[in-house]
């Protein structure tokens, strides 16, 4: 038995930048610059109301590791994450075809 | 212990330039990155290129190991070699300052998955200044990690036993991997790519009452014999026999759920799509509506390998006015 909560992130959570920061391990100063990019998308006015859905874990991950392990920019990673994304599906895509 | 030559698993000279190594280093980086390439051994490869390049990026961890390197070339030519098996001399690292590039307690480039060489060289000297720089109260990390579940526990919700290796200190304070196993429930509805949130299930917090971290499970599917999946979609492909496909039939198919009873309508052509609608991955909010299943219809046709089934394959010919490459004609001068 769990004896702890389980939430499904992309259905039941959203995060606040603290939160986000921490899960994906990316300094705030970051996140910051991919909210301004449009690397993420949170709702709310301020850095502190901010509210990121829970998808946005997965692509503040993979923004982080591309900015840590291969030293990519911020556009880089923005670019990076579009096409990584259109891979998928078009890959999906061919997987109900196959 | 294997010595591990960092140089050929950047495919640089052992004098290469710092430039040359950082263009090299790059270069590999990004063709293995696992989020990027899709090769088989693309994360094992990704986490070599990784050691390697922390090693030969940073100029005090290069001096050192080309030390140890330079010695032992000096062992072999003496004769006494070292063979397959390494240890560090002791004192082999007296002068050096290993000043870290983020493989402190922040989780840096790879630093829980670094090799056992790796480690007993550098291994200490980094996790010495990561505890340091941790004396403060702060919460625990959060850990991330991948399991597989089979596609019937997303629509029924399972418990599973996973087996995790985390990060952890030992009593010395020095980080070791523990092997950990969590029940998990598995929620119905769950899909490909989602993430659970075990709260407090990640690293311990440091120092009093500091809260735990989380854990992040991604999930993914074991790939299933009978049934393709895209996001909440499951696709099955059902074969026919050519007078089930022409004249209609009723006939059963598998589900996820349990076999279905499938009415064919007269005519389908190979490729036809049914859908069952709300049969694919069942919801579970109000935001995710159950998926769907398609039924792709498939044509099988039967051997002629015997004289019956000639004589009806020759019928089938003469009844049937023909031509499967009607739409071709003209296609040659």
């Amino acid at each position: 038995m769990s004896h702890f909560a389980i939430d499904i992130v992309e259905e039941d959570v959203q995060l606040t930048l603290v939160e986000l920061c921490r899960a994906s391990r990316a300094p705030e100063g970051q996140v910051h610059t991919w909210v301004v990019e449009g690397v993420l998308v949170p709702e709310g006015a301020t850095p502190a109301e901010w509210r990121f859905h829970g998808a946005a874990l997965r692509r503040a991950r993979l923004a982080a590791t591309l900015t840590r392990e291969l030293e990519i920019n911020t556009p880089g990673v923005a670019l990076a994450l579009d096409l990584i994304e259109e891979i998928e599906s078009l890959k999906a895509a061919l997987r109900r075809l196959r | 212990m294997k010595f591990k030559d960092y140089y050929e698993t950047l495919g640089v000279a052992r004098d290469a330039s710092p430039d040359d190594i950082k263009r090299a280093y790059r270069k590999l980086a990004r063709k293995y990155h696992p989020d990027v390439s899709k090769a088989a051994d693309a994360e094992v490869r990704f986490k070599e290129i990784g050691e390697a390049g922390e090693v030969l990026r940073d100029p005090e961890k290069r001096a050192a190991y080309d030390a140890l390197g330079t010695r032992r070339d000096q062992e072999r030519a003496d004769g006494r070699a070292p063979g397959e098996d390494f240890q560090p001399p002791p004192g082999w690292d007296a002068g050096y300052e290993f000043s870290g590039r983020g493989d402190g307690a922040d989780g840096g480039f790879g630093s829980q998955d670094h090799s056992d060489f790796f480690e007993a060289l550098f291994g200490r000297a980094a996790r010495a200044q990561g505890a340091r720089r941790t004396s403060a109260r702060m919460p625990g990390q959060d850990h991330h990690a991948k399991v597989l579940v089979d596609l019937e526990d997303a629509f029924r919700g399972a418990q599973r036993s996973i087996s995790l290796r985390m990060p952890a200190l030992d009593e010395q304070g020095h980080g070791v991997l523990k092997e950990r196993t969590l029940d998990v429930n598995i929620p119905k509805g769950i899909r490909e790519g989602q993430h659970l949130r075990l709260a407090g299930q990640g690293g311990p917090g440091l120092g009093d009452g500091a809260p735990a971290g989380d854990l992040f499970l991604e999930i993914a599917f074991n790939p299933h014999r009978l049934y393709r999946v895209d996001g909440r979609d499951i696709y099955l492909d059902l074969p026919l026999a050519p007078w089930e496909a022409a004249l209609g039939a009723s006939v059963s198919a598998p589900t996820p759920d349990g076999e279905v009873e499938l009415t064919i309508p007269p005519g389908s052509a190979a490729g036809r799509k049914l859908r069952l609608k709300g049969r694919g991955i069942p919801s579970n909010s109000a935001a995710s509506p159950a998926g769907d299943l398609y039924v792709v219809l498939t044509i099988a046709l039967p051997l002629a390998d015997t004289a019956a089934a000639k004589q009806a394959y020759q019928a089938f010919a003469t009844a049937c006015d023909f031509n499967p490459r009607a739409a071709l004609q003209g296609g040659t001068p």
